[in-house]
Formats: C-alpha cells, sequence, structure tokens
C-alpha cells in the first residue's frame, strides 16, 4: 500500500510538476539554508578551535586587576603586575612541574620606532624566549632570539609583519629583507632576528616588536619600575601541561599571588587570570548564537514552506474531489484517502529538502575548495534537514487530508 | 438463506437542510435476486439515485433496513462500508469517472490496491479484466486517449475486477451515442446471461428500461408502476417480462 501511495503521489506532482517545485520553494530554500549554515558554521568553529590548540588551550595569562572593580582596594598602583608577582610565580613554576611547562613576562611599551628616515608607532613587547612556546608567532623569516640573547638583554628584535612593511615596504621579498637590518627605537640601534606571519586580527603580533625582556626594561623604557615594587610588566603567560590541569592551575596562582601581593583574606583579587578556554568559549558562544540564529530563520523558513505546502493541498483537495469520491466508491478508506495526501504532501516536503541540500552542498563544497578547508559538509545537518521536512510534511499535509478522508462518498462525486 | 442480493425492507431518506426537507425514498421496500437485470426507473426527483446510492452503501437510510448480499449495512462504520463497496459492488458511472492521470490498465487495477492485492496479481487480473471487455490493446491508455465507448468499457472492466455481488449502473448510455449505448447494454445483458452477473441500473431511457427483467418504478419518493407508462410509455401488459410488481418482500 505504500508503496502504491508513493507512486500515486509522483504520479500527481508529476501532473502539476510547476506547481509542485513552486510549493517546495519555501522547502528548499530553508533546507539549503539549514544546512550551508551549519556546515559553514561548524568549520568556523573548527578553524578558531584549531587555532587557539595552535598557540596552545594551555596557556593562561595573568592581567592586572581592575582598579574601579566592587570591592576594589584603594591603594596606589593597585592591581598592577611587576617583576615580584612574576618572581613569586617562578617559584611555583618551578615547583609543580607537572602541571607548568613555563612562564614568560609581557613588558609592554608604546614607542616609535625608526628605520632611515620612516617612523611609526609601534608596540615594544619584553619578553622571554619561550615566549614561542605560549604564543603563536609562528616566523616568516629568521629567527627568534635566544636564553642566552634573552639574559643577557641583546639589542634584538622579532617584528610583526605589519610593523615590518610599515619600515620597510610591502610583499613578501620586503619583509625577508628587513631580517638583519637594523633600527632605531628610543636612540638604541635594535638588529632584527626574525619577522612574525601576519595572523591578522586584534589579538595578533602583527603590530608589535618583541624584544627581550631586559632589552625593553634597561634599554628602552628607562625606568618602568613600580615604587617598591620593580619592573612593572602589562601581563605574564604561563604555559601549562595539558588542557587539563587549568582549574587546578588557576587554584595555584591565585593562592600564590594573593600571598605575594599580600591580599587580606575577603578581598577580592586585585589580579586578573585569563585562560584561553574562557576565550574560546565566548568565541564559541558567539558563533554558536550566529548559527543557531540563522538556523532558526532557516527553521522559519522551512515552515513557512509547510505553510505553503498545507495551502497548495487544500486547494488539491477541492479539485481532486471527485476523484476522492471515485477512490472511496471503489473500495478506499478514510485512512486509505488520508495516508494518499499525507504522502503526497511528505512526498513534496522530502523533494524539496533534497533540492535544497543539493544546492547547500554545492555551496559548501564550493567554499570548502576555494578555502582550503576539506570535508566540512555537515552530516547532522543534512539528516536533522531531511528529518524537519518530513515532518513539515507530514504535520501540514496532515489537516488537508484529513479534509479529503471525511469527505462523504456520495457529496465527492457529485462534485463539479 | 434466500438468494436475494439486495434485501431493501422500509427505507425513508430524509435530506433535513432547515426548512427544506425533502423526502426523497419514502418507506420503500424491494428486494433483488441474485441473477437479476434490474432497472430503477422513474422522473427526476423521483427517488431513484437515491435509491442507487443507498444501494451502493454511497449513503445510508435514515430508517429502515438493508440488506447486502446478507450483510446488514446499517450497523456498518465508515471503513466497514468501504470494505463492502470494494468487495460486493462494481459502480458505473454516466460520465465514467475514470481517473485521467491513469491509464486504463491502473485504473482497471485500482479496486484491487484497496482490496491489497499483490501488484503482479493486480496487473493480470486488470488485463484479464480489460481483455473480457474487448479492450486488450488499449491497456496502457489514458482515458482521453479513449473513445466514449471505450471508456465505459474500461469503466465496467473496474467494476467486475473485484467479483462483486452487484454491478450498479447509474445512467451508463447516458453519455453515449445511440450505437454505443447499445453495445454496452449488449455487454450489460452478456455479463448477466452468461456469467450471472446481478445487474441493476439506474435509467430514464426508456430503451435501456425495456431491456431489463423487471423494472423497479419510482415516483415521488415511492414505488409506483403507474409511472412507468405515464412517463415512459412502458406497457407492463405488453412487455411480459417486465415485472411490475414490488416483489416478495417479508
Amino acid at each position: 500500500m505504500w508503496g502504491e501511495q508513493l507512486r500515486m503521489a509522483w504520479q500527481s506532482l508529476r501532473a502539476n510538476t510547476f506547481r509542485s517545485l513552486l510549493t517546495m520553494l519555501g522547502i528548499i530554500i530553508g533546507s539549503s539554508t539549514l544546512v550551508s549554515v551549519l556546515s559553514l558554521g561548524n568549520a568556523l568553529q573548527g578553524q578558531v578551535f584549531e587555532r587557539f590548540i595552535d598557540l596552545g588551550t594551555r596557556r593562561v595569562a595573568i592581567l592586572p586587576g581592575d582598579p574601579d572593580a566592587n570591592g576594589a582596594r584603594v591603594s596606589s598602583g593597585y592591581g598592577l603586575l611587576s617583576i615580584k608577582d612574576f618572581n613569586a610565580l617562578d617559584k611555583m613554576v618551578t615547583t609543580h612541574p607537572d602541571i607548568f611547562r613555563t612562564i614568560v613576562p609581557e613588558v609592554a611599551i608604546k614607542v616609535r620606532a625608526r628605520s632611515g628616515t620612516v617612523e611609526v608607532d609601534s608596540l615594544v613587547v619584553g619578553t622571554g624566549a619561550d615566549y614561542q612556546k605560549v604564543q603563536s608567532v609562528p616566523l616568516e623569516a629568521g629567527r627568534f632570539f635566544t636564553l642566552e640573547e634573552e639574559l643577557d638583554s641583546d639589542r634584538v628584535a622579532v617584528l610583526g609583519s605589519l610593523v615590518t612593511e610599515d619600515l620597510f615596504g610591502k610583499g613578501v621579498e620586503n619583509r625577508a629583507k628587513a631580517v638583519g637590518q637594523t633600527i632605531i627605537i628610543n636612540g638604541q640601534s635594535i638588529k632584527i632576528l626574525g619577522v612574525i606571519k601576519g595572523a591578522g586580527g586584534p589579538f595578533s603580533s602583527d603590530q608589535r616588536i618583541l624584544v627581550p625582556s631586559g632589552t625593553a626594561r634597561l634599554r628602552i623604557a628607562g625606568n618602568q619600575d613600580l615604587p617598591g615594587r620593580g619592573l612593572k610588566m602589562s601581563s605574564i603567560l604561563l604555559g601549562l601541561r595539558t588542557e587539563g590541569v587549568v582549574t587546578k592551575a588557576e587554584a595555584l596562582i591565585t593562592a600564590t599571588l594573593r600571598d605575594a601581593r599580600n591580599v587580606p583574606v575577603g578581598a577580592i583579587d586585585d589580579f586578573k587570570i585569563n585562560s584561553p578556554t574562557q576565550a574560546l568559549g565566548i568565541l564559541n558562544g558567539i558563533n554558536s548564537a550566529i548559527t543557531g540564529f540563522i538556523a532558526v530563520v532557516a527553521g522559519i523558513s522551512l515552515v513557512v514552506g509547510g505553510i505553503g505546502i498545507m495551502n497548495i493541498m487544500l486547494v488539491a483537495v477541492t479539485e481532486r474531489t471527485r476523484e476522492i469520491g471515485v477512490r472511496k466508491a471503489l473500495g478506499a478508506t478514510d485512512r486509505d484517502v488520508l495516508g494518499q495526501f499525507v504522502i503526497e504532501a511528505a512526498t513534496i516536503s522530502l523533494i524539496g529538502s533534497f533540492i535544497g541540500i543539493g544546492f547547500a552542498v554545492a555551496l559548501v563544497l564550493g567554499i570548502a575548495s576555494a578555502a582550503g578547508l576539506g570535508m566540512i559538509l555537515s552530516i547532522p545537518a543534512v539528516i536533522i534537514s531531511l528529518i524537519f521536512a518530513l515532518g513539515i510534511g507530514i504535520g501540514f499535509g496532515y489537516y488537508p487530508a484529513k479534509r479529503a478522508a471525511l469527505l462523504l462518498p456520495i457529496e465527492a462525486l457529485r462534485y463539479e | 438463506m434466500s438468494t436475494d442480493v439486495v434485501a431493501i425492507h422500509h427505507v425513508s431518506k430524509i435530506f433535513d437542510g432547515g426548512d427544506n426537507r425533502v423526502v426523497a425514498l419514502d418507506n420503500v421496500s424491494l428486494t433483488i435476486a441474485k441473477g437479476e437485470m434490474v432497472g430503477i426507473m422513474g422522473p427526476s426527483g423521483s427517488g431513484k439515485s437515491t435509491l442507487m446510492t443507498i444501494i451502493g452503501l454511497l449513503d445510508v437510510p435514515t430508517s429502515g433496513t438493508y440488506l447486502l448480499d446478507g450483510i446488514e449495512t446499517s450497523g456498518l462504520d465508515r471503513t466497514a462500508q468501504a470494505g463492502v463497496r470494494n468487495q460486493k459492488l462494481g459502480f458505473i458511472f454516466q460520465n465514467f469517472n475514470l481517473l485521467p492521470r491513469l491509464t486504463a490498465l491502473q485504473n482497471v487495477a485500482l479496486p484491487m490496491v484497496y482490496a491489497r492485492v499483490g501488484m503482479g496479481e493486480r496487473e493480470a487480473r486488470a488485463k484479464a479484466a480489460l481483455e473480457a471487455v474487448g479492450l486488450g490493446n488499449r491497456l496502457n491508455n489514458r482515458p482521453n486517449e479513449l473513445s466514449g465507448g471505450q471508456k465505459q468499457r474500461v469503466a465496467i472492466a473496474r467494476a467486475l475486477v473485484n467479483n462483486p455481488a452487484i454491478l450498479l449502473a447509474d445512467e451508463p448510455t447516458g453519455a453515449l451515442d445511440s450505437r454505443t449505448g447499445h453495445e454496452i447494454m449488449a455487454l450489460f445483458r452478456q455479463l448477466n446471461r452468461e456469467q450471472g452477473i446481478t445487474v441493476v441500473v439506474v435509467t430514464h431511457d426508456a430503451e435501456v428500461g425495456k431491456q431489463m427483467d423487471r423494472i423497479v418504478s419510482l415516483r415521488d419518493g415511492q414505488l409506483n408502476m403507474d409511472a412507468l407508462h405515464e412517463y415512459y410509455g412502458i406497457n407492463t401488459d405488453a412487455l411480459g417480462r417486465v415485472v411490475t410488481e414490488v416483489p416478495h418482500v417479508g
């Protein structure tokens, strides 16, 4: 019987090909939107995740506390980080090698850098040779500074791609040629060891000049010391062994820093711990929200498509009243007629969904191959879309089908 | 157990449309025996169509009882009615009522779809039925590719295909020219004589009526034999085989 009803549905769709296609339009648009948005959203999420894995979800940043925070104590230089904090944390890192891999400071200084007659505003960041282990700074040319160069506070630097281009001109050759040249910062000649590959985005190192922390402190900054606390640091980065120890690490850091900074019991932390898992969570949250929103819009389109199907099925039932009468005279039960029209509606919806998915697959694979993303088609999205379309076909087909089923045979036969 | 295929006792049908109350059938009783060829005649509004819809289980009487091939029909729900229509009744309509998108073969196979007959058997039986009405070479034609007479033959094949107890024809020659009409009536006669199929024909055509074994005549919803002569000029005495008496109601 099912096979027979499917065949009937197919015959009836073929009899009105153009109308059937128009009816499917809402479902086509809904399904293709759903599948392409969910696929691309997933891919984007994967991309974001990969980039974070790159520079380590295994990293924690300590940032200054907010002096305006509710519960902040009134004290001069509240929240600022210094080398005292760094040393306390360094000791903690040494005693917990199972949790921490490394620790590096970030001493940020706004400067004007000059090469020949070209001058640009930039940010010098003094850090350690281990910086590469906690921050994604892939080099395009040259090399990073070594531990020896760090300890000696040598006049060496690694440049971000944009700074390099501002100073030496655009293009990969110009950037490569910068290696080995010298730039002037605050009257100091500093030799360029390497250039960082451009990453884009506000959190990248594109605009930065990385130097050993001692170089920043002694040769560039002048006096950056906090009264009684030593060198001021903009942040401290800690590398973790695995992602699994983030919570443990945060607890250790909190205890260590509260102790080192004499934060009284009950007072709020006067520093911030920023783990990339949070950032990752926020980014993924935003991505999910956008994906979810578009998916809801696609879902609405599917529902609207369903209303279109209901509309056309009501028309079909009226048009085919006589046919229904004949079928009933020949022995079709109410259920037979109900089934025939529900299956017809479900068939329209499913075929529409298949067409929509076809478009989505073409679009997604096109984008994937253009962007070199590999296989990103979301199979769950395809399945969800098909199930949703089937449900919509059955749901919105039911009422017209019920009307057909309840027609009295004699009245249906006499219908003109 | 009687051999009556149709046994109608005191059946009335009243259409109650608010102020407009119409008594279409008024206490009608009649029986039709197996193997009879019976005409139902009467002017418009006489109730003959209503009687046919009740015999055909397309409508239910307001009161009275109706036994179809021994089945008491008043207690049947819609599904059971559909089953009885499918198994016991073969309908033939004035305007054929073939489904335009289906081929002759598919049209004839349709009652077997609802009887849940398997695809292979369906095709074989539908083919045999079409061959029996002389359309073995028109199996895959759609209705719009067939002449009126051919369409009606397809309809007859479709009506016969589930081996019903009654062939129920509503003005079967009404849309055909007289020669084709004769051919169709001859086919009914042949089916009735050779295979013993019970045939009930609703008609207002005297020529058709004269070919019946017996005529049930209606006027104003009641059996009325005078109407036959009055409206159709059928002389009941002269036509020996036209039995006009209301038959054996128990």
